[in-house]
């Protein structure tokens, strides 16, 4: 109890307060005006208008299509990479530093970095592309609504990838060799021993990373702050910048707390699914 | 077929994960090493179509310029290097005895409570941001360090309590039973017995700590100003200022991901066990 009990303490401070008070927030109309925060309490009015609000909707809009695609894209490219390096010549470490550098940088100077390359006038995206042949003149490709919430969704999934990729790398090192052994055994092809020997223990894993990219995609922030600010015509306006831009560029704290409560409650079901997923169900497996 | 041969695949599929690993590493590789040549390159051979990369028009004055120039990014190394400390001590301090004990000593619910601990690591950042906003703001504490250091161990306190017992669950138990039958006291056996064998797994927790800190950007973009900015912030301003001198551009950001890249690719065999151990034990 001594050991954990600190922990525990300091977390409850920092968190409890904030938890509790962020569903209260969203029941108040909250201004901060010259630094003085003035709240008086107003029912459900903050949810009444986020279910009349066009941009809300739109943003929530956005935001299914960007976390569906990126879950579908980062799982998949995610399995692909794993098995290249879990395979006899992808072992070598050079390729587990190509995977942790991605990992290592700072969102903010991915985001960066994607904006050069992005570039309308001098990116090297737009070079490469015209050398190839692929496009006659140069694109900018942040600035349609289409292309920019795309190519947000690119660069997310490259920075995404790395970590995906190394859990289901360790999960496929955990899949015990007696079994492809016993497989081949039975006379399974390649194809026969990944369907029903990698796949079938693979499950929790992919599971987990799913859900697990899920949640992280509805928090995708720094990216959009950098790349596109919500624009153009809040194309790239996703819940959680939503949320940011009307809590603290227009102020209004009570209503970005409702957007919040919104995100809040898609990510403690996830949560919830999570913690099914690993819960052990055998007993005394750990402890 | 042989066995190996099923390994490792025929011609057909060596070919296929040759090209897949090709693919893979321009992928990963190719705009990491673009950073690094812009930061290296003359804004002018920066703005030619094609970039023009003859070996003379590569230069440090990039460099030079952005640390001589800009006293924000030192200052914002300074302290994005102080909150990540302080954040990453503290989580160690408080999470070690936390894991051990949720892994190895009879604590009531312990899964439950490890599960309530993972959750928080869940909790979308803004819901918690705009109270703590409120909070510190009445508080006087915006733009400090110190509160910015606390704020993190929101995130770092469960990742440390998460990658420790992770490991915890998986020591032998023979060690604390020796210790138990010697009449060594649980303190005393933590201390003396657990801690020095579990010196990887302490720095993969504190490396993934190091670089969660060291990256983060909400929360110092909600909780500071100018005083306690972190190198994050520095990097998103400088790409809003100077967004037409590339190179400077770069080499500000080749600076701010420098350091954690290194610990990154030291601890990285620690740090894939530790995340991989944390992340999928229940």
């Amino acid at each position: 109890m001594f050991f954990v009990a600190p922990a525990m303490i300091v977390l409850a401070a920092i968190l409890g307060f904030p938890i509790v008070d962020s569903i209260l927030l969203a029941l108040q109309r909250v201004q901060l005006t010259g630094g003085a925060v003035s709240q008086s309490w107003v029912g459900l009015e903050n949810f009444q208008r986020l279910f009349a609000d066009p941009v809300f909707w739109k943003a929530a809009i956005n935001t299914a299509y960007f976390s569906v695609m990126e879950v579908i894209l980062v799982t998949l490219i995610s399995l692909g990479v794993a098995l290249l390096l879990n395979h006899p010549m992808g072992k070598s470490g050079f390729f587990r530093i190509l995977l942790i550098i991605p990992w290592a940088i700072a969102p903010v100077a991915n985001a960066v970095l994607w904006k050069w390359i992005l570039h309308a006038n001098y990116g090297v995206l737009n070079g490469i592309l015209k050398s190839l042949g692929i496009i006659d003149n140069y694109q900018v490709w942040l600035g349609s609504p289409f292309s920019a919430l795309n190519f947000l969704l690119i660069v997310d999934v490259w920075k995404s990838v790395p970590f995906v990729a190394l859990l289901m790398l360790a999960g496929l090192q955990r899949v015990p060799q007696s079994l492809y052994r016993a497989a081949y055994m039975d006379g399974a092809g390649p194809l026969q021993s990944f369907l029903h020997v990698t796949l079938p223990t693979m499950r929790g894993v992919l599971a987990i990373a799913v859900v697990l990219q899920t949640i992280w995609s509805l928090r995708v922030f720094d990216l959009v702050f950098v790349l596109t600010r919500g624009g153009p015509a809040d194309a790239t306006a996703l819940l959680n910048f939503l949320a940011y831009r009307v809590t603290f560029n227009f102020l209004d704290l009570g209503y970005g707390s409702a957007i919040a409560n919104v995100i809040f409650a898609v990510t403690f079901i996830l949560a919830g699914l999570y913690v099914w997923l690993l819960w052990p169900r055998q007993t005394g497996a750990s402890r | 077929m042989s066995f190996a041969r099923l390994q490792h695949g025929g011609p057909v599929r060596q070919t296929v994960v040759l090209a897949g690993l090709a693919v893979f590493v321009v992928w990963s590789a190719g705009p990491v090493l673009w950073l690094v040549l812009s930061s290296l390159l003359q804004q002018k051979a920066l703005i030619q179509q094609p970039p023009d990369l003859s070996p003379a028009n590569f230069t440090l004055t990039n460099f030079t310029t952005v640390v001589g120039a800009a006293a924000a990014l030192g200052r914002g190394i300074f302290n994005s290097l102080v909150v990540a400390l302080f954040s990453t001590a503290v989580a160690l301090a408080l999470g070690a005895p936390a894991a051990y004990a949720l892994a190895r000593l009879p604590v009531p619910r312990a899964n439950g409570i490890a599960f309530l601990i993972l959750a928080t690591q869940m909790l979308p950042g803004i819901a918690i941001a705009i109270p703590l906003f409120i909070l510190i703001s009445k508080l006087g504490l915006i733009d400090n360090v110190l509160s910015l250091g606390v704020v993190y161990l929101s995130f770092n306190l469960p990742i440390v309590i998460w990658i420790l017992r992770g490991f915890f669950t998986s020591i032998p138990v023979g060690l604390e039973k020796a210790a138990a039958v010697d009449g060594v006291g649980i303190f005393a056996t933590f201390w003396y017995i657990v801690l020095p064998i579990s010196i990887p797994p302490l720095t993969a927790a504190a490396v993934f700590a190091f670089v969660e800190a060291w990256n983060e950007f909400f929360f110092a973009l909600i909780l500071t100003r100018q005083h306690a900015q972190t190198v994050p912030l520095v990097i998103a301003q400088f790409a809003g200022q100077y967004q037409t001198v590339f190179g400077q551009m770069m080499a500000a950001a080749v600076i701010s991901v420098t350091p954690v890249i290194i610990l990154a690719i030291l601890f990285r065999n620690q740090i894939i066990r530790g995340f991989a151990d944390g992340m999928m034990k229940g």
